[in-house]
C-alpha cells in the first residue's frame, strides 16, 4: 500500500466516522457540528485527487454556507439542548442491516467489475471549468446553468412563503 | 438566433411568465386578486395556444436539449391539464394570500418537465427533476395554516430525497461505466454488466418514485390527503404524466439494448401497482386517498402499456394519459368545488349528492366511468390500447391479471357512484353555486372524455407523430 492509498483510507474513514456520529447523536447541534467535520472530510479528499478549486468551492458553499444556514435554522426552530428520543431498537437494527446489505452488494460489484474508464488524464483548469459553465456549444453547460438558477430562485420563493406563514392566534 | 427562439419557444415563454408574474409581485401597486387571477389565467391560455403554432424541431446547446413534434404535442397536454387546474383553484386561490406565489411554483415545477422532458443526457435530465420537484413540496404546504399540509410537505421533500439520492447514485455508476452522460453514448454502452445493470435498476427506482408505482408508492395517500385539492391534482397528473412520458421513451430508446431485463422490471412493477393500489382503494374512506390508490393502480395499467415497447404501445401511453388527465381532473374539479364550499372530503359525505347537485354528480360519475374503463367513455380505449400494446409481446398472463384487476376497480369506483345516487343521507352537502372558471374546466374534461373517447382522431394522431 502506497502513501497516497494510506492518506486515502485515513480520510475516507473520517468522513464516514463523521457521518455516523451525525445520525446517532441524540442532540441536534451536535449532529450539525458533526456533519460539519464530514464536510470537511470531503473537502479534503477533493484535496487528496488535486482538484483545488472543487475542494475550495466545497468548504465555502458547504462548510461555510450551508452547515452555518443549518445551525441558524437549529437555533430559530428547535430547543438545541434538548435530547430527542433514543431510536427503537427494532429500528436501529433494521437500519444497521440495510447499511451493510448495501455497501457490501456495491463494494462487490465495483470489486468484480470496475468500472473502465478510469485514469483517464482530465483537465481541472478553472479557465476552462468557467468557459464551459458559460459554452452553449457542443460540450457547454449554458443551459443546465440557467435552469439551476430558476431552481433556486423557485426554492427562495417557495420558502419565503411557508416562513412568512401568520401563525395561528395564541391561546 | 431566430432558430432559437423557436425550438426554444414553450420554455421560453413560460420562463417569461414567470418573471412576469414575479415583477407583479414585487411591484408596490397592490394588484386585486380577482384581476391577478384573470390575468394569469389569460396568460395560461396564450400560452397553451402558443404552444400549437410552432413545428420546427431539432438541438440546441451541443445536446443538452432537443425538440420534436412530440415532444411539444406532450407538453402542449401538461399545458392544458395546468390550464385545468389553475381554472380549478380560482376560488381557492381568490381568498388565498399568496396566489401569485402558487403560480410561480407551480410554473416552475412546469418548466422543469419542460426540461425534463426536453432532455437528451443524465444531467439535463436531472436538473429539470428537481426543479419539478422541489418547488412541488413548497406547494403541498400551500394551506399555510393547516398541520396536515405542513406534514405533506415534509413528507414529500424527504422522499424525494431520498428517491434523488437513489437516482444520482445510479445516474454515477452509468456515468463510470460509459464515461459520459448522453444518452446515445448510454444506449450504445448499455450492456448486461452487473454493475451497469445495478445502476440502472437505480435509476429505474428513481423513476418509479415520482410515478409512484408500488414498491415506491409509500408516499403518495399521505402527501395527496394533505396537500390542497389543487396541488394534489397537479401532483397525480401532470407531475406524474410528465415523468411517463419521460420513461417511456427513456425505456424504449436508451435502454433499447436491456429489453429484456427492463420488461420484467416493468411488468413486476405494473402488476404490484395495480393490485396494491386496488386493495388499498377499496377500503379508503377520504376521497383524495381513495384517488390516491386509484391513480397508482392506474400506473399499472400504464406500465402494461409501455412494457410493448413499440410504436403502437408508445402511442398507447401518450394516448392514456390525455385520457387519464380529462377523467381525473374531472374528478378532482368536483371535489374541489365541494371541499371548497363545505370542507367535506369524506367519502360518506358524498352519499345523498345527486338530490342536491345532479350536475355535479354526473361530472364524476363520467369522469369515473371513464377512469374505471367503460365504454363509450375515453378511458375504455385508452385500457383498451394499453392492453393491446403489452399484449403484443405474447405475455397473456400479464393482460389476464390485468383484466382482473379491471374488474376489482370497477367495484370500488362504482361504489362512489352508488354512493351519490342512490345512499340516503340525513346531511347531504347543501346545493352549491358553481361559479364560471370550474365550469369552464368541467366543461372541458367532459368534451375531452367523450371527443377523445368517441372519435379516433386523438391516437392516430399521436401514433403519426411517432412514426
Amino acid at each position: 500500500m502506497t502513501a497516497s492509498q494510506i492518506i486515502f483510507y485515513l480520510i475516507s474513514a473520517f468522513i464516514l466516522s463523521m457521518g455516523v456520529l451525525s445520525v446517532t447523536s441524540r442532540k441536534i447541534f451536535r449532529s450539525a457540528i458533526w456533519l460539519l467535520f464530514s464536510l470537511i472530510g470531503i473537502a479534503a479528499l477533493y484535496f487528496w485527487m488535486d482538484v483545488q478549486f472543487i475542494a475550495a468551492v466545497q468548504i465555502v458553499v458547504y462548510v461555510g454556507g450551508i452547515v452555518v444556514l443549518i445551525i441558524f435554522s437549529i437555533f430559530l426552530t428547535q430547543q438545541s439542548g434538548k435530547e430527542m428520543p433514543k431510536a427503537p431498537l427494532l429500528r436501529t437494527i433494521a437500519g444497521a442491516l440495510a447499511v451493510l446489505f448495501g455497501f457490501a452488494f456495491t463494494f462487490l460489484l465495483i470489486d468484480q467489475y470496475g468500472f473502465p474508464a478510469i485514469d483517464q488524464p482530465f483537465d481541472n483548469d478553472v479557465a476552462r471549468i468557467g468557459n464551459a459553465m458559460l459554452n452553449t456549444e457542443q460540450g457547454g453547460y449554458a443551459l443546465p446553468f440557467e435552469v439551476v438558477s430558476i431552481l433556486l430562485l423557485a426554492a427562495m420563493v417557495g420558502c419565503i412563503v411557508i416562513a412568512l406563514k401568520t401563525k395561528p392566534e395564541e391561546k | 438566433m431566430s432558430i432559437f427562439f423557436l425550438l426554444l419557444q414553450q420554455e421560453l415563454l413560460l420562463t417569461a411568465i414567470i418573471f412576469v408574474l414575479l415583477f407583479v409581485k414585487l411591484s408596490t401597486k397592490q394588484w386585486n386578486s380577482q384581476t391577478v387571477l384573470s390575468f394569469v389565467n389569460i396568460l395560461l391560455v396564450v400560452n397553451l395556444a402558443a404552444g400549437f403554432f410552432f413545428k420546427e424541431k431539432g438541438t440546441l446547446f451541443g445536446d443538452m436539449f432537443q425538440t420534436n413534434d412530440l415532444l411539444r404535442f406532450e407538453k402542449n397536454i401538461l399545458n392544458l391539464g395546468t390550464l385545468l387546474i389553475s381554472l380549478q383553484a380560482y376560488n381557492w386561490l381568490l381568498k388565498h394570500k399568496h396566489a401569485i406565489e402558487f403560480y410561480l411554483l407551480m410554473l416552475s415545477t412546469l418548466l422543469g418537465m419542460f426540461f425534463m422532458l426536453s432532455s437528451s443526457n443524465l444531467l439535463m435530465f436531472y436538473v429539470g427533476l428537481e426543479l419539478a420537484s422541489i418547488p412541488l413540496a413548497a406547494l403541498a404546504n400551500f394551506d399555510l395554516d393547516k398541520k396536515r399540509s405542513s406534514e405533506a410537505a415534509m413528507k414529500y421533500i424527504m422522499s424525494s430525497a431520498f428517491a434523488s439520492g437513489l437516482l444520482l447514485f445510479g445516474i454515477s455508476l452509468i456515468y463510470g461505466m460509459v464515461g459520459s452522460v448522453n444518452f446515445t453514448d448510454i444506449a450504445v454502452a448499455a450492456s448486461e454488466n452487473p454493475l451497469f445493470l445495478f445502476g440502472f435498476i437505480l435509476l429505474i427506482a428513481g423513476f418509479g418514485f415520482k410515478i409512484s408505482a408500488v414498491p415506491f408508492h409509500l408516499w403518495t395517500a399521505d402527501v395527496y390527503e394533505g396537500a390542497p385539492v389543487a396541488v394534489t391534482s397537479y401532483l397525480s397528473v401532470i407531475s406524474k404524466g410528465s415523468m411517463l412520458f419521460v420513461m417511456t421513451s427513456v425505456l424504449s430508446t436508451v435502454f433499447a439494448n436491456l429489453l429484456f431485463q427492463w420488461y420484467n422490471i416493468v411488468a413486476v412493477l405494473a402488476v404490484l401497482s395495480m393490485i396494491v393500489g386496488n386493495l388499498f382503494a377499496i377500503r379508503q374512506q377520504n376521497i383524495k386517498r381513495f384517488l390516491a390508490f386509484s391513480s397508482i393502480s392506474q400506473v399499472g395499467f400504464i406500465l402494461i402499456g409501455m412494457s410493448g415497447a413499440n410504436i403502437e404501445s408508445h402511442s398507447s401511453v401518450v394516448y392514456f394519459v390525455l385520457v387519464y388527465l380529462f377523467s381525473n381532473l374531472a374528478a378532482f374539479a368536483v371535489i374541489n368545488v365541494i371541499s371548497e364550499a363545505s370542507g367535506k372530503e369524506n367519502i360518506d359525505d358524498y352519499k345523498g349528492l345527486y338530490k342536491t347537485n345532479p350536475a355535479l354528480t354526473w361530472v364524476l360519475a363520467i369522469a369515473l366511468f371513464s377512469l374505471a374503463g367503460i365504454p363509450p367513455t375515453a378511458g375504455f380505449f385508452g385500457k383498451f390500447f394499453l392492453l393491446l400494446g403489452g399484449a403484443s409481446k405474447g405475455n397473456y398472463l400479464l393482460i389476464i391479471v390485468a383484466a382482473l384487476n379491471m374488474v376489482i376497480s370497477l367495484y370500488y369506483y362504482l361504489r362512489i357512484i352508488k354512493a351519490m345516487f342512490m345512499d340516503a343521507n340525513e346531511t347531504p352537502v347543501e346545493k352549491l353555486a358553481i361559479s364560471w372558471s370550474p365550469k369552464i374546466s368541467m366543461a372541458v374534461c367532459m368534451a375531452g372524455i367523450v371527443v377523445t373517447g368517441i372519435i379516433s382522431g386523438a391516437y392516430e394522431y399521436i401514433y403519426s407523430l411517432l412514426k
